[in-house]
């Protein structure tokens, strides 16, 4: 009982970061058809101002993520507003303002990355903040671990009821399925894919601040970040947030089970699962046909 | 004259005043700088952990050197101040050895540095080697590099082959009877595992798990440390690098998992980005490779005083006084062979003995740093300081066994 709850329940802890840092990317690209290379860089801004705020100021990691969603869905918002927005204007279909967008971004991380170092050195940088163990039924956790899976958890339930309850919701869902009818229905597209890009942003910053909690941190950290998230986004569907949580949890889970009998076949069982996956379903858990 | 008579006459003209213009300086002024050049992960996996162990120690030893006035060349008559000449060799073994091509053949530099990390420096040995290029070793070791047998390599860092057999010497003295032994699936966690296992075995250790991990791609160790601890082993023993050993003591603090010993090869030994993220209280008994302290010597009390002048910051306790002392070595070498050429420098260092800040320095007739001179090989956080705990005369502590448990956090 207390080997299949280690097995388990830490796979859904480490699908719970694998879903949280895919599903900023998954609602960019799914909606706003923005590739965001960059969207690591963002995780690790996330995280160093956190690191920053806690070793410096003593600021909770908690309150930092509070702070880091207000600042980056704000920093997302004026991000699209300038840079995105004038591409899809300039750009002559959607195909060429992926590819624009996709240049776009490699820049955008160079950019982050540089300044990031200048700020903050090229140096690992870490903190041990709530490494407590709990009990869950005889097997044990990191409290750090189980926050991040609560928030995940907890803000896959409000973009859920965000995307499903409310006019707002119901508006990137049409931009999500036909970006031209929906502007033709008159809804105010440049804000729904703003407000997109910003919830992306958001995302990637507050899964940073859970991150730098738990594993060390330095500021050329986002790429590893920016390919786990693919990874989870194709697996779950491209566009679906729903998706990225089943295929971040799914991924986890593979790899805590491999972990147990193997741990030098994990990756292998990742890219196993991800052929699987593209063989029997090109279009990802949760993604929609063409 | 005629157009053509006049032409030509130009065309010697020009000809004359480029001779005049390059070559005049070198023979009136001669050389003025030493040109070194190193590919260096300054970004890519690695760079973080490159900045902390190794990094800053060339920095500082090229700005001491200048501050000096530079390496005396008996040839040239005078000090020349160094140029380091660093190249971005974003933690990818293939652009390293194009990079370390790049700087002999292109930018003809006088001298190169190594790479941070045990591949990548087995990469660059050989092709340093195949261009008569001395490479004196930094970061990272390797049996297989003994084997290669490579006259123009000089190994400097310590590693499994004198580390394996301290460690199953510690432990023996203490009293372990089981261990888990885990490493990175690269030639660093490969050659520490086959390394280790053996003289535990010899020691009278049983290795009850043994087991590699993918490099720089694991997040969740806790299935590993749940295992281990399952099977009850005494010590929990990992060939890892900085970011894997942050990792594996995060989430065995996390889980309340604590061993008797615990054993991390890389990362353990960094002040900062180790004793200082978790807190001394949090780390004591934690042991890993290395190993040296402001004990050791004169010598490196004063790298460390030093160290703190530059980055205030303390230097990391395994390579740091390696890579200084060569660097130190290396340059006694320079002055004493009064030359750059290659040949007779690595001549010089073959076989000379100097002064540096871990004592006497030389290498043994496989170039590889002699055994004698190394500082110690494990050490261990106690109060703070990480102690030398080898058997024998280099010992600046007795180990501290068992490891006290995690204490209990915010």
């Amino acid at each position: 009982m207390v080997t299949f709850l280690n097995i388990f329940i830490g796979g859904l802890l480490m699908g719970g970061i694998y879903a949280l840092v895919a599903a900023g990317l998954s609602i960019q690209y799914g909606v706003g058809r923005v590739l965001n290379i960059a969207h690591g860089e963002f995780l690790m801004v996330g995280a160093l101002i956190t690191w920053y705020l806690f070793t410096i100021y003593g600021i909770s990691p908690l309150i930092s993520l509070i702070l880091i969603a207000f600042v980056f869905f704000f920093f997302g918002f004026l991000l699209d507003r300038s840079l995105f927005s004038r591409l899809r204007n300039i750009s002559p279909s959607v195909a060429a303002f992926e590819a624009n967008s996709l240049m776009a971004c490699f820049g955008l991380q160079f950019v982050i990355q540089n300044i990031a170092i200048v700020i903050w050195g090229a140096e690992l940088k870490g903190f041990s903040y709530m490494a407590s163990p709990v009990n869950i039924l005889g097997a044990l956790f990191g409290a750090n671990r189980l926050i991040t899976l609560a928030y995940s958890l907890g803000i896959a339930g409000i973009f859920y009821l965000f995307l499903t309850k409310t006019r707002y919701g119901k508006a990137i869902r049409a931009a999500s399925q036909d970006i031209f009818a929906a502007n033709l229905m008159g809804i105010n597209i440049k804000f729904v894919l703003s407000l997109c890009f910003a919830f992306g942003a958001l995302l990637a910053g507050t899964a940073g601040a859970l991150i730098s909690m738990m594993y060390s941190i330095h500021t050329t950290m986002g790429m590893e970040y920016t390919v786990i998230a693919l990874i989870v986004i194709v697996l779950g569907g491209l566009g679906s947030i729903t998706g990225s949580m089943l295929g971040g949890l799914i991924l986890g889970i593979v790899g805590s089970i491999v972990s147990y009998l193997e741990p030098g076949l994990t990756l292998v069982a990742y890219y196993m699962l991800f052929m699987i996956l593209l063989l029997v379903r090109p279009t990802g858990l949760m993604g929609r046909g063409s | 004259m005629k157009i053509g008579a006049q032409f030509k006459f130009f065309k010697v003209v020009w000809c004359f005043l480029l001779v005049v213009i390059l070559f005049v300086p070198i023979c009136v002024f001669g050389k003025d700088k030493i040109v070194i050049g190193q590919a260096w992960p300054l970004s890519g996996p690695v760079a973080a952990a490159a900045k902390i162990s190794g990094g800053t120690i060339y920095e500082m030893w090229v700005k001491e050197v200048n501050k000096a006035g530079g390496i005396y060349v008996k040839e040239f008559g005078k000090k020349l101040p160094v140029e380091h000449k660093i190249y971005d060799n974003e933690s990818d073994i293939g652009k390293t050895t194009k990079l370390l091509e790049k700087l002999i053949l292109e930018d003809k530099v006088d001298f190169v540095l190594p790479p941070w990390g045990t591949a990548w420096l087995y990469a660059a040995a050989t092709i340093c080697n195949k261009y008569g290029y001395i490479l004196i070793g930094g970061p990272g070791g390797a049996a297989k590099l003994k084997e290669l047998d490579l006259p123009y390599f000089f190994q400097v860092l310590n590693f499994s082959e004198t580390q394996g057999p301290a460690l199953a010497q510690i432990y023996k003295e203490i009293g372990v009877k089981t261990a888990a032994v885990l490493h990175r699936g690269d030639l660093h966690g490969i050659e520490y595992g086959s390394a280790i296992a053996p003289h535990f075995k010899e020691a009278g250790i049983e290795v009850k798990m043994m087991k590699s991990f993918p490099p720089d791609a694991t997040k969740d160790f806790t299935p590993l440390l749940k295992e281990a601890k399952g099977l009850g082993v005494d010590a929990f023993v990992v060939a890892c690098y900085p970011h894997e050993t942050i990792a594996i003591t995060e989430q065995a603090i996390a889980t309340g998992i604590n061993f008797n010993a615990m054993w991390m090869s890389v990362g353990p030994y960094d002040p900062v980005i180790y004793r200082d993220t978790f807190g001394a209280s949090v780390v004591e008994g934690v042991m890993g490779g290395g190993a040296w302290n402001a004990k050791t010597s004169k010598g490196a009390a004063e790298l460390v005083r030093l160290h703190k002048e530059y980055f205030k910051a303390e230097p990391d306790y395994w390579g740091a006084l390696y890579y200084w002392s060569s660097l130190q070595h290396f340059q006694q070498a320079i002055e004493k062979a009064g030359t750059l050429n290659q040949k007779a420098v690595r001549d010089v260092l073959a076989t000379a003995k100097f002064q540096t800040a871990l004592g006497t320095y030389y290498y043994d007739k496989r170039r590889f740093l002699a055994k004698e001179c190394h500082p110690g090989e494990i050490g261990q956080w106690q109060k703070g300081v990480f102690e030398v705990v080898d058997v024998g005369p280099k010992r600046t502590a007795k180990p501290l066994y068992p490891k006290p448990s995690w204490p209990k956090k915010k």
